[in-house]
């Protein structure tokens, strides 16, 4: 039986590399070019009549750029499966891509074969990239984490043991300074872990602290 | 009939495979190289017999000065410089005038480098 082929639309306003890509896309034996735009209005017409599998969208369009595209077949043909062809390898480009909801981002200045590799894996319901931009995504994601613009889930925080006796001693309704004696350490140093505690779990005061704990099973046994 | 021997100085990659696939489909065409940088294409020139060389992305304020360069050593050149996102396409050829086709195809790609290597039959 006839493997299915994958339906992909294009849409640049480059005209040789637009027909370039249609004879070269078409000569794979699963893929089948479904239509093509030469700006983002006519391509969002198109993908509306055809509903193509993989829209390939320039990010340079006249008229619509690839953005503005992209953010509208994510809201209105959520199915349709978005590849940006890009021209710089700008992180804030291509964070903005996946923001608008694009299922994949290529480079023109990557090869033909990538581009092959790329669609196959968007139908998959893959993402593929190259390190490159692996490595710009994951230098991104570490900036926004250190400004805490992404939230890491309280779940995942980790507490130190040190901070689980501080927690489990103020349970015991035990001061600063009481805790500070028990754990022989500075008051201070309590104050610190206290601070410490509040910060990782986003929690305002000690007693939201130890409700965590013991929602958790977190806290310690009575001594 | 001899083939027209096609060197390419081309960017971005995607563009530039686009355009081999496209001269190489062609029975009267053949591509002799490519290089990255248009200024190895003063050097590859010297070692392989070219008639006509693309190059894309360059600026085109008046005769780039590698066309200068070219022609200088081969008088029979064909230089057809593609701008940027191929809005156009500028035919130079030593002692013309640049001749400038906006929005080209690939037809007129093939059709322009036939016409300007058979002018006769143009």
């Amino acid at each position: 039986m006839a493997k299915k082929s994958i339906r992909i639309f294009i849409a640049d306003d480059n005209c040789l590399l637009l027909e370039g890509l249609v004879s070269m896309l078409g000569e794979q034996e699963d893929f089948v070019v479904v239509g093509t735009a030469p700006n983002g209005s006519k391509a969002l017409e198109q993908i509306k009549d055809l509903q193509p599998e993989v829209a390939l969208i320039d990010i340079g369009m006249p008229d619509k750029d690839g953005l503005e595209v992209t953010q509208i077949l994510h809201q209105d043909l959520p199915q349709v499966k978005v590849i940006i062809l890009g021209l710089v390898d700008l992180t804030d480009e291509i964070m903005a891509c996946i923001e608008a909801g694009a299922n994949g981002y290529v480079l023109k200045e990557s090869s033909f074969d990538h581009l092959v590799e790329t669609i196959r894996s968007v139908h998959r319901n893959e993402a593929f990239c190259s390190p490159r931009m692996a490595a710009s995504l994951f230098s991104r994601i570490a900036d926004l984490t250190s400004e805490s613009k992404i939230q890491i889930p309280v779940n995942f925080v980790k507490l130190t043991g040190r901070e689980l006796d501080v927690i489990s001693l103020i349970d015991e309704g035990l001061s600063n300074k009481e805790i500070a004696k028990r754990l022989f350490i500075e008051t201070q140093t309590v104050k610190n872990h206290i601070h410490n505690i509040l910060d990782k779990l986003q929690l305002h005061n000690r007693f939201e602290a130890v409700e965590y704990a013991r929602e958790r099973k977190l806290l310690k046994k009575k001594s | 009939m001899s083939k027209i021997n096609v060197m390419f100085s081309s960017r971005p990659k995607l563009l530039s495979e686009v355009m081999r696939n496209l001269i190489e489909r062609q029975p009267d065409m053949k591509v002799v190289g490519e290089v990255i940088d248009p200024i190895e294409l003063i050097f590859a020139l010297r070692m392989t017999p070219v008639d006509v060389v693309i190059i894309t992305p360059l600026k085109v304020d008046g005769v780039p000065r590698i066309c200068g360069q070219l022609f200088k050593e081969h008088p029979q050149l064909r230089v057809l410089i593609l701008t940027g996102e191929s809005e156009a396409i500028y035919i130079y050829q030593m002692g013309t005038q640049r001749k400038c086709i906006e929005r080209p195809s690939e037809k007129l790609i093939l059709d322009v480098i036939r016409e300007s290597f058979y002018p006769s039959t143009g």
